[in-house]
């Protein structure tokens, strides 16, 4: 039996596919402005990966926040229950499930049958996810990438405050006009961000094991600065922003009678 | 207030303007309130026909405001009150119209804008903005007002509407208990009884007392049972009970009384006849937290009942819904003094209001909040919070671990007068309704 | 001899059904249909009264009487002084004589009122423990507590508020050779000098019944007899042995002071206490909050753990009646 998962995010379309009850390939393309078409490609990505047709598969579950320009829809789930069951399924001990995306960040409380308990998204504001991480990078004219591996130097003696994404910048601004050093502002730039999400954390309640989910979670800095902050373990999988759709993939295979291996 | 007074608050619009603002709110607001009610019928398919009547009610300028037009051409007066602190017994008694003047159309926030922050609450803010324009028919309507003095927006709120109408204020007592907090507010309501007695030329005697009282406690009792009937499996949709509940802040109350009895008796046949208005699974929601004003602050009720899951609103903890005449007067013994001594405790004492706090932490609110949730059989709380609304957005931790500790999830809901974030709200509704889908079935 | 008796039962007949028909008027006249506890109540109180009229009739016990009202306050509380006190009736009485002439009442500051509480026990220790202390230690102070003990002779102090109208011994009032009397009447005509005692007694009475019409049931609130129960009360030890108990359940209340306004002696545990049993010594279980409480099940009287009465929506009409 093949399901598929399809994960409509803000800034990308993610496809999860199962096959016999195990995760065969995944598809990511950037949403744009077109995400109808680029669901259809990430679909074509996953697809030519697992070798199969579109028409073999035979339930497709979609997230996010734009199911209504998903181009099949066969059952809806909302992107906190495709998180909780994701994670579940990838560590069963995994209690507390913290998703940072582009624009929205989730963290969620689940039983070990990958049941929602509790969860809280950010305040309306950018600035508790990763389109802060984005905006602060532009101002320290760096890929965001490097931004991770850099802040790992420093000590932390510098910090900015994080309530919103535009007086963020306007801190790094000063800090660099103190001639700070660069990597000192990316860690407090990462430092802010993880603040933002650990007082998210203790608002449901920090239940281990916890696990970092969603595009965030590949940036080393930010990873290792939640763990600070949290002053507990992490468990990064290792596609971490195909979270949601692999959590729709299995409600999809739930929906359509199929058992897991 | 005469015209030519210094405006303490408000800024000049250009009369041009206002004619403009209002006809484009006016028009925008009339189509949303149609559509809601068309999305209501839509979600409750064999919605009673007795229903039409608060639907022709809500109608913001409709039928009731032509009614309350006449009444006044016969000399009546118009009192309007912002909060549900405002005596209505007594206005009843001498002869005026109570009408609630809080606003809920979106618009009118952004002439709001002009004259107080943004990051005042929305509903003060939408007032101000009514105000400027006119737009309100109960608001132009009124002859005075009665505000309250419980939050620090409200407070002010009166200052502002000062300028255009006489405005008088009731100071609650941020302490309920106290013996000089209940003589201190007797004192209060003392004030503006007797400021409605001028306005109005009539004397509130003890048999004119009795009989408003008497006649709200008739409303009351048909408000208790719409309210009641919501305890079993659902055979209203929540919307509907909450604009039953709404009509009554400007609707004539002995009529709504009857309307109210009829509906419930249509309600009753329906449970008898085990004709349920959803899916009986459907996930029970309780909403808390800061008043819901119908128009077009529907967003959340819309979203809940429209949900996929769908979720069905069994009560709520709002001074606009089901605190509103949920307490009768107790009159021990009919001579005035007790009556009005009585009407005093009622608009005071069971108040659950976050305004007030109490040596155990308002601890009033949350049994209120508790009783509900056991006795409507709540399966989640939506705690609804506006940006700017202190007093709720603080007391949510509180309420939050009562509601951990008697396992019953509680998702703090954020929001504003804004259509735009219908989108956001909806991914976190549905994920709660999710949730608690899976806790029901499980 | 046989005439006698029937002449008695006669009397007694007739003053029942006086009673009766006084009640029924006011049962008519003011149909309010919320009040029916306190209708049950007046009944029972009148019936009390005439039983206590024969009970002074028949007996030359009287202190037996005493000590079965103070059993049955430890079982009950003091459920006496709500339902069976005579003279509560009568201060009932004046609280209708009132509420028809709609005039206000009027209430005592909580403290004052808790103060009169404790003089209920001051009074007690006066009555009843004093004169026995007192009495072994000099020979002057054994003639005081002798006349401080006097009372016990036609009837005690803490029988005083159960002294019938008529009375079968002499009194200082005669009328068409009855001997009539009020509560307290006989003590005070004991300690009055010849002459004074028709004249203290009416200040006595004037004043109990002024006091009344003014402030609810102003006696009741430091009368010695009531303090039976209130000292079992009083101790948590004793808090068990009680079993006629009022008690709330704490979600449901929402605290609108219903039941602090109507109570007639004014009683504040029943607002203030957040849940649970909530029987004080002060309260004289006359279910008044009970009966004014609009909240379901939140107030209720139960007797050894089964629920007597309790509050409900009174807007409904009861489905009992």
């Amino acid at each position: 039996m093949i399901v598929a998962g399809l994960d409509m995010g803000v800034q990308n379309v993610k496809v999860a596919i199962i096959k016999d009850g195990e995760p065969i390939s995944y598809g990511l393309v950037p949403s744009g402005f077109e995400p109808e078409k680029a669901a259809e490609q990430a679909f074509k990505q996953a697809l030519e990966k697992a070798e199969i047709a579109f028409s073999d598969i035979e339930h497709v579950a979609v997230t996010g926040v734009g199911v209504e320009l998903a181009p099949r829809v066969d059952s809806k789930l909302s992107i906190i229950s495709a998180d909780a069951k994701a994670a579940v399924y990838l560590y069963p001990s995994v209690r507390t499930v913290i998703d940072v995306g582009a624009e929205e960040s989730r963290v969620i409380n689940c039983s070990e049958k990958g049941t929602v308990l509790d969860f809280t998204l950010n305040e309306r504001c950018a600035a508790g996810a990763g389109a802060f991480l984005e905006a602060m990078a532009r101002a320290l004219e760096m890929k965001i990438e490097d931004m991770g591996m850099l802040s790992l130097k420093a000590a932390g003696t510098v910090s900015i405050s994080a309530t919103c994404v535009i007086f963020g910048e306007s801190d790094v601004v000063s800090l660099i006009h103190k001639q700070e050093p660069k990597h000192e502002i990316a860690r407090a730039i990462y430092d802010a961000l993880a603040e933002r999400i650990t007082s998210m954390v203790h608002r449901v309640g920090l239940k281990p094991d916890v696990v970092l989910v969603g595009g965030v979670a590949k940036d080393v800095g930010f990873a290792a600065a939640l763990k600070r902050k949290l002053e507990t373990e992490i468990i990064i999988p290792k596609n971490p922003e195909f979270a949601g759709a692999l959590g729709a993939a299995l409600y999809a295979l739930e929906n359509a009678g199929g058992k897991l291996k | 207030m005469n015209e030519t007074s210094e405006k303490k608050y408000s800024l000049e619009i250009f009369p041009k303007e206002i004619e403009e603002l209002k006809n484009t709110i006016k028009t925008a607001s009339t189509k949303i309130m149609e559509e809601y009610i068309e999305r209501m019928r839509k979600t409750w398919p064999d919605r009673p026909e007795e229903m039409q009547y608060f639907d022709e009610i809500a109608k913001f300028w409709g039928t009731r405001e032509k009614e309350i037009v006449e009444a006044r051409e016969e000399g009546k007066k118009v009192i309007g009150y912002t909060c549900m602190f405002a005596p209505i017994e007594l206005i009843l008694a001498a002869g005026a119209i109570p009408v609630r003047v809080s606003s809920g159309l979106y618009d009118p926030v952004k002439l709001g804008n002009r004259v107080v922050p943004v990051e005042v609450c929305p509903v003060v803010r939408s007032t101000i903005g009514v105000k400027m324009v006119g737009l309100s028919p109960y608001l132009e309507l009124s002859d005075a007002l009665i505000t309250s003095l419980t939050c620090d927006g409200m407070t002010k709120l009166s200052e502002i509407l000062s300028d255009y109408k006489p405005v008088w204020t009731l100071c609650p007592p941020r302490l309920k208990d106290s013996e000089q907090s209940i003589s201190f507010w007797k004192e209060e309501l003392k004030a503006v009884k007797e400021k409605i007695e001028k306005l109005t030329g009539t004397k509130i005697t003890s048999s004119k007392l009795k009989s408003a009282i008497e006649r709200l406690h008739r409303a009351t009792r048909a408000f208790r049972r719409l309210q009641d009937l919501r305890k079993g499996n659902p055979v209203i949709m929540g919307r509907d009970a909450m604009l039953v509940n709404q009509t009554l802040m400007w609707d004539d109350v002995e009529r709504w009384t009857q309307k109210t009895e009829k509906l419930c008796d249509e309600l009753e046949r329906r449970a008898q006849g085990k004709v349920w208005a959803c899916p009986l699974k459907t996930p029970r929601v309780m909403i808390a937290g800061t008043p819901i004003i119908w128009p077009d602050n529907w967003k959340l009720p819309n979203l809940v009942e429209e949900a996929n899951p769908q979720g069905v609103i069994v009560a709520d903890e709002l001074c606009s819904g089901d605190r509103f005449l949920y307490d009768p007067v107790g009159v021990d013994e009919w001579t005035m003094e007790d009556m009005f001594n009585a009407v005093a405790d009622r608009y005071l004492l069971p108040s659950t209001c976050p305004c007030f706090t109490s040596e155990d932490g308002n601890e009033d609110r949350v049994n209120w909040i508790k009783a509900r949730v056991e006795e409507r059989r709540v399966d989640g709380v939506v705690y609804h919070v506006y940006r700017g609304c202190m007093l709720y957005a603080m007391e949510y931790m509180r309420i939050k671990k009562v509601l951990d500790k008697i396992n019953v999830p509680v998702y703090y809901l954020d929001t504003d007068y804004t259509r735009e974030d219908v989108g956001q709200i909806k991914t976190r509704v549905e994920a709660f309704l999710e949730m608690l889908k899976s806790r029901v079935e499980f | 001899m046989l005439l006698e008796i029937i002449s008695e039962l006669l009397k007694l007949t007739i003053f029942a059904g006086l009673a009766l028909a006084g009640i029924l008027a006011i049962l008519i006249w003011k149909k309010n249909l919320t009040t029916k506890v306190t209708y049950l109540r007046t009944f029972v109180q009148v019936v009390a009264m005439i039983a206590f009229f024969y009970i002074f009739s028949y007996t030359t016990w009287l202190l037996l009487i005493l000590v079965v009202i103070f059993a049955i306050s430890i079982v009950l509380g003091r459920f006496f002084c709500g339902w069976l006190c005579p003279f509560g009736l009568y201060l009932d009485l004046v609280a209708v004589i009132r509420k028809t002439l709609n005039t206000r009442y009027w209430s005592l500051p909580e403290k004052l009122n808790r103060s009169l509480h404790i003089l209920r026990y001051l009074l007690l220790v006066f009555f009843i423990v004093l004169p026995f202390m007192l009495g072994p230690i000099e020979a002057w102070q054994w003639s005081l507590a002798k006349f401080l003990m006097g009372p016990f002779k036609p009837i005690s102090v803490l029988l005083g508020p159960v002294e019938p109208l008529i009375i079968p011994w002499e009194s200082p009032l005669k009328l068409y050779g009855l001997s009539f009397s009020y509560p307290y009447a006989s003590i005070i005509t004991f300690y009055s000098g010849e002459n004074f005692a028709l004249i203290n007694t009416f200040i006595f009475m004037a004043l109990t019944l002024a006091s009344s019409f003014v402030v609810r049931r102003f006696w009741c609130r430091f009368c010695p007899t009531g303090a039976s129960l209130a000292i079992v009360n009083r101790f948590r030890v004793f808090k068990w042995i009680p079993f006629l108990r009022l008690s709330k359940v704490e979600e449901k209340c929402t605290k609108c002071g219903i039941c602090k306004r109507v109570c007639p002696v004014q009683v504040t545990d029943v607002y203030e206490q957040k849940g649970g049993d909530i029987t004080t010594s002060m309260c004289m279980l006359c279910l008044r909050c009970v009966e004014m409480c609009p909240y379901e099940d939140c107030l209720k009287l139960s007797m050894a753990g089964k629920t007597l009465f309790k509050s409900r929506n009174w807007l409904e009409p009861s489905k009992i009646t």
